[in-house]
């Protein structure tokens, strides 16, 4: 097993306490930034470990930072962002749960790095237990004084406030999140800069939970330490993986930057399930597309997944088995994103529905053989919407489209789902009405 | 100037300019839905996709997202926009329940519009449609939800650029909700451009719904006449009514909006009890005989008392030709010259301001929005003239700090600053505020005028510290901004104030060139009437001279001195006294019952006619519709018609101008021939030259005029003495003001803005109302001699101490509240037990 940071001393369910921390070198990392460290000196090193975002894009987190001028206005702020909606991704609830104060380290590392006055855990609402342990973590650094004005003697203010969301997938979307925040409908904007014009107006950094928390580990053991633990070159550290579906041990795995798909599987989640064989798993997420067995020992961190036109996104491995109905899958997925599209542009929020309707059909026997291109062309589509969400919401029906075209053709010829599995998803309610 | 091909053609535009807008100067409308000039780019509705072949965006983007640059190179058509395009009108309709045969819509819709034309024909959706249960929004908006495609355009304007927030957007996904969170009347009285902007029928117009389609409607383009802004309108009539009026597009007065008041007060046009034949001593009189019976007795009495007993009186919202055929009549028949104004004052400050509005200073609202600091002074925008307030958001959203000297509790869609002075305080406070706004040594090197000026200013000391910290804080915007307006109303302020705010301004403009007035008249055409006026105050009230018996007979043109003077049976008496009374007027006013001859004349909307507005700039409104008896009426409600006549039923009603005209030809014995009267000529008697705002925008945009020399002195505010009008502490001074409905004279006669009119109430400031034990909700007896008049009581904080608001409303018994003292001692305000 390779070297763990994250989730060193982790236990599934346990805290590891402010003693416990500190005791295993927790905040010796702030202290030496402060003491010693520039904000310049701190993001370069961020810079050469390689660290990449992620909440799902993979953008250089220290060139991020890099994205705040010197000159730019204050107060600026942190954003730390854990509202992970995203289908199979329940990484930063595990991190937050067991391991709360290495994230607050490294927000408060990432405001020095930026000169920022404040962090905000942005934290979603069914994750109301992590809030509360985030909130007693938050309050124990401020009462030793990790927290608060003149941190550690370095007469640097730094505090941080607990956000809970209001609940939508939409407010993951860093622009949509900064609206939320300031107490308005959230909706992806792309009119201003984060770094210059975020969080009420002001030099805003939004950063994955699970980004952030690798900071104080980078300073502490070294960017090169940092680079060596990843299998690629490009892409340090390690990588939180959320295993779920038809294997023996669904769980949330560290393992190195790039570890082959198979070797998560097999070694980590302890295999397929008795009975089952792989068929596909959606890499990153419910917005990444169905691999097959094709890509089963690929190397799973962004570059390489990008090159076959997948996306790592948050890590979340979803995996199916050769019973599993994918187009019942992928409806079931549509369904949440149809629910989910924040409805301001025209694709998503009426593009969705319009996918689950025709996967519906197809699924409960109603198919015809023009769904096919028709769920081409607005697959294609979907790339135009004003933000990501469609694109990614997208990604699978285009995946199914393109690696089990049978398997959609199968379900319109024999009018009806061929797979041996039970039906996930009940025929009826799906023409739903609203009343306001 | 970037320059780039989109469609094959080349096109230079201006830095800044969205692709989408570079396209419609090659007049190439890419279909849009989100987009619209006055709220910006979306890029919500995805419509507007177009292929950016060249250049440094590459592939399908909304053209109203991108910014046109050099080396782009964009095709509207290409085989993927279309193709894209085509989809999102397929989406945007799954849902939309396809009802346009009952959409009032339906012929204007933009949807369908877009539908047709980006090729969207059938149906391969085969889900149920989304419905929705609608709100009802109050008597101006109908709404229905289904129809919607989720543009954001009502939200974005109604929050964003209007500023109120009762409309918003409610859910997420297909599901999004715009309306209200409770069903009720909508706040704004913006609310009817929620109609103009939506792109189908979601919002709809409610009075003229069911009445017909746009190309039934008789439609041609004309103003607003209820307050002086001027703005620009569509009148459509239908079966010789007046069913509907919209937002017509100025870029320099109102841009693509207008107010509530503006689109629902035209009803007075359609009264049944409108004027429609002319009337000799209560009779119906043909044209002819009424002219003659007027010319005869209005000899008789030149013949009987002289010329001087002839007194005639236009209106603020006569037609500037009529003013000028008025000025005419009187001229060529040797009797004084006509008034506009009854009350002196309100004759002196429109003189006073129109006077001293000259080509650089003078603003209209669209400058006022590039403004960085407005200061308002003596002005409720949203109850006086609505569309102000609007203007007045969007210089704040563009940057600007807004503050407001007035006494009332004065609301804006926006933040700003309200130094609530007592009216008699306001000249102070402006003094205040001009010697803190500027240096003297500043002043000093403008000259010996300026500078006596400025010390007569220093000299008078405001009464209140509190008044003076605010007047330093706003001094401070003054003087650290760039494009200062002084707005100044001309209602509740004293004649002092008028003159005094176009001095600031002269002086700011010394330091600041981009320096900006901006007065608020009383009337559609008070402007006109201002600088037709003569320029020297008649020596005498109207009415005392009808009183002593001086003046024997009185022409009113357009005028119901009874809309605006309060004590009504003073006029009712000297009314009384008269030899002659000759009305003519459109509106059923009370002067028509009394007249001995009643001439009815033309709306605006049937007939042509130039006005000026408050900034001087003259526009023209053209005849919708031919006037007459409405069908409606003549059938009550009977369709089709069944009876044929050889005339117009009610529809020989003529233009004031003429019938002006008409009466000097027969005084004179010229029938026929056109007396002279010719606007543009009289005006060069006057001495005052047309200035055209912009050659380029001559015509559609109006042209502004100014005086060629001034005939008020520069810096005239010192000759006025300040005298020390002081009420005893114990008393409380009586403002009568306005209301945005209820209070303005023509939409007082609309059905339709009557249903937006709150009750009228008295307002008081919270510390005066606790002095005399009087809560909110309190109703109050006032001490009137011999009747009782009882109100209910509004109390605020935000207003100025020592006043009492009463709005003339249209609800308020009139006879009663002229007996109102302009004075009220406190202890002599009675509270009504619950």
């Amino acid at each position: 097993m390779s070297e763990l940071v994250l989730l060193k001393n982790s236990q599934p369910g346990e805290t590891i306490s402010f003693e416990e921390y500190r005791r295993d070198g927790g905040y010796e990392a702030l202290a030496r930034v402060l003491r010693e460290w520039s904000p310049t000196e701190l993001r370069q090193v961020i810079i050469d470990s390689g660290l990449c975002g992620r909440g799902g894009a993979g953008f250089p987190t220290g060139r991020k930072w890099d994205g705040i001028r010197e000159d730019a206005p204050f107060p600026r702020y942190i954003l730390a962002n854990g509202d992970e909606m995203e289908p199979g991704t329940f990484k930063d609830r595990f991190l937050i749960q067991t391991n709360p104060h290495t994230v607050i380290e490294g927000i408060i590392l990432a405001g020095y790095a930026v000169s920022a006055q404040k962090g905000i855990e942005f934290i979603r609402p069914s994750y109301e237990t992590q809030a509360r342990v985030m909130e007693q973590a938050v309050k124990e650094a401020r009462q030793t004084g990790y927290l608060g004005k003149n941190i550690l003697g370095s007469g640097f203010d730094f505090d941080i406030e607990v956000h809970r969301s209001g609940g939508r997938y939409i407010c993951g979307e860093a622009s949509a999140q900064v609206t939320a925040i300031q107490g308005m409908r959230p909706h992806p904007d792309k009119t201003f800069h984060m770094v210059q014009h975020g969080l009420w107006g002001q030099p805003t950094i939004v950063n994955n939970v699970e980004t952030l928390a690798f900071v104080p580990h980078i300073v502490r053991k070294g960017a090169a330490w940092f680079k060596s633990l990843s299998r690629t070159t490009r892409e340090g550290g390690t990588k939180l993986y959320c295993v779920s579906g038809k294997v023996r041990k669904p769980g949330c795995y560290e393992a190195p930057m790039g570890t082959p798909l198979s070797e998560i599987i097999e070694s980590h989640a302890g295999g397929m399930l008795p009975g089952c064989t792989f068929k596909a798993c959606l890499p990153g997420g419910a917005s990444s597309g169905f691999m097959t067995k094709e890509h089963y020992d690929i190397p799973m961190d962004f570059d390489s997944l990008k090159a076959i036109g997948n996306r790592l996104g948050t890590g979340a491995v979803i995996i199916f088995d050769q019973q599993t109905c994918l187009v019942g899958a992928t409806l079931n997925l549509i369904a949440y994103f149809a629910r989910e599209s924040c409805g301001f542009c025209t694709p998503c929020r009426e593009g969705l529905p319009y996918l689950r309707d025709l996967l519906h059909r197809i699924e409960g026997g109603e198919g015809e053989e023009s769904f096919i291109p028709m769920l081409e062309d607005m697959t294609r589509f979907m790339t135009h919407a004003y933000c990501a969400f469609a694109r990614g919401a997208a990604a699978p029906v285009h995946a199914l489209l393109n690696a089990f075209p049978d398997e959609i053709d199968a379900h319109i010829s024999r009018k009806g789902c061929p797979c041996a599995s039970t039906r996930s998803w009940p025929v009826g309610g799906i023409g739903e009405s609203c009343r306001n | 100037m970037p320059e780039l091909i989109i469609d094959h053609r080349e096109i230079s535009v201006p830095q800044g300019t969205k692709v989408i807008d570079a396209a419609e100067r090659l007049g190439i409308m890419i279909p849009r839905f989100c987009y619209h000039p006055a709220l910006g780019s979306l890029g919500a509705c995805r419509m507007c996709a177009v292929l950016f072949n060249e250049g440094p965006v590459k592939g399908l983007e909304m053209s109203c997202m991108v910014e046109a640059e050099d080396g782009m190179v964009v095709s509207t058509d290409a085989p993927e926009a279309v193709a894209f395009r085509r989809w999102i009108v397929e989406c945007l309709m799954l849902n939309h329940p396809h009802d346009c045969p009952v959409c009032d819509e339906g012929g204007h819709c933009l949807l369908q519009d877009e539908t047709v034309s980006g090729g969207h024909g059938i149906r391969r959706y085969k889900g149920k449609k989304r419905t929705y249960r609608d709100q009802d929004l109050g008597p101006f908006i109908q709404h229905e939800m289904n129809r919607c495609i989720h543009c954001w355009r009502c939200r974005r304007f109604y929050q964003e650029y209007a500023g109120y927030h009762d409309l918003g957007a409610l859910g997420i996904a297909n599901r999004i909700y715009f309306g209200r969170i409770e069903e009720g009347p909508l706040s704004s009285p913006f609310s009817g451009n929620l109609v103009d902007i939506c792109p189908t029928g979601v919002f709809t117009d409610k009075p003229s719904r069911f009445k017909g389609r746009r190309w039934d409607f008789e439609r041609a383009p004309s103003l607003c006449l209820h307050c002086s802004l001027g703005c620009n309108i569509v009148a459509s009539g239908r079966y010789r009514e007046l069913v509907r009026v919209e937002a017509r597009l100025n870029r320099q007065v109102n841009g693509y909006f207008m107010c509530d008041r503006g689109r629902y007060g035209y009803q007075y046009a359609n009264r049944v009890d409108r004027p429609r034949r002319p009337r000799v001593d209560g009779r119906e009189a043909s044209w002819d005989a009424a002219l003659r019976t007027t010319a005869e007795r209005l000899g008789e009495i030149v013949e009987r008392s002289g010329s001087q007993a002839i007194a005639c009186l236009g209106s603020v919202r006569n037609s500037l030709e009529t003013q000028a055929r008025l000025v005419a009549l009187c001229r060529n028949q040797g009797w004084p010259e006509p008034r506009f104004f009854l009350d002196p004052a309100t004759e002196r400050k429109a003189r006073s301001a129109a006077s001293r509005l000259d080509s650089t200073l003078a603003v209209s609202m669209k400058d006022l929005e590039e403004a960085d600091f407005i200061l308002a002074v003596g002005v409720d925008p949203i109850n006086e003239a609505p569309m102000l307030a609007l203007s007045m958001r969007q210089a704040q959203r563009r940057g600007a700090t807004l503050a407001v000297l007035d006494p009332r509790p004065v609301v804006l869609p926006a933040d700003f600053h309200h130094v609530p002075v007592h009216p008699r305080s306001l000249y102070l406070a402006l003094s205040a505020l001009i010697t803190r706004a500027l240096h003297r040594d500043a002043i000093e090197r403008m000259g010996t005028r300026p500078l006596q000026f400025y010390d007569h200013a220093r000299g008078i000391a405001p009464e209140k510290q509190d008044l003076t910290e605010q007047i330093t804080l706003l001094a401070r915007g003054l003087r650290e901004s760039r494009r200062p307006v002084i707005v100044c109303g001309t209602n509740i302020v004293p004649e002092t104030v008028p003159p005094l705010a176009a001095d600031l301004a002269l002086l700011l403009q010394q330091e600041k060139p981009d320096t900006g007035l901006f007065y608020v008249l009383e009337g559609a055409n008070a402007f006109g009437a201002a600088i037709l006026s003569p320029p020297q105050d008649p020596r005498e009230h109207l009415l005392e001279c009808i009183e002593k018996g001086d003046t024997r007979a009185l022409l009113l043109v357009e005028n119901d001195p009874f809309a605006r003077f309060p004590d009504q049976e003073r006029l009712r008496n000297a009314l009384g006294k008269l030899d002659l009374l000759a009305t003519l007027d459109y509106l059923p006013s009370p002067v028509i019952r009394m007249a001995n001859i009643v001439l009815p004349t033309r709306t605006t909307f049937e007939t042509r006619g130039r006005y000026a507005n408050q900034e001087g700039r003259v526009q023209e409104t053209w005849p919708a519709y031919q006037g007459g008896i409405s069908l409606a009426q003549v059938r009550h409600g009977a369709h089709p018609p069944r009876t044929f006549q050889d005339h117009i039923p009610g529809g020989d009603v003529r233009n004031a101008s003429r019938v002006v005209t008409d009466i000097d030809s027969k005084l004179s014995g010229t029938e026929g021939k056109t007396g002279s009267g010719d606007f543009w000529e009289f005006l060069e008697e006057r001495g005052i030259g047309v200035a055209v705002t912009d050659p380029d925008d001559h015509g559609t945009d109006g042209v502004r005029l100014v005086q060629k020399q001034d005939r008020t002195p520069v810096f005239s505010a010192e000759n006025f003495s300040l005298t020390a009008c002081a009420a005893p502490p114990e008393a409380l001074t009586v403002l009568l003001v306005d209301w945005t409905f209820g209070t303005e004279e023509l939409s007082r006669y609309s059905s339709i803005a009557e249903q937006a009119e709150n009750p009228p109430t008295i307002t008081l400031h919270a510390r005066d109302a606790a002095d005399m034990g009087i809560a909110a909700g309190d109703t109050i007896a006032l001490p009137v001699d011999g009747v009782r008049l009882e109100m209910e009581v509004e109390v605020t904080e935000h207003m100025a101490r020592g006043i009492m608001i009463l709005p003339l409303h249209r609800q308020l018994d009139w006879d009663r509240i002229s007996r109102i003292p302009s004075a009220i001692l406190k202890k002599s305000i009675k509270r009504k037990k619950r």
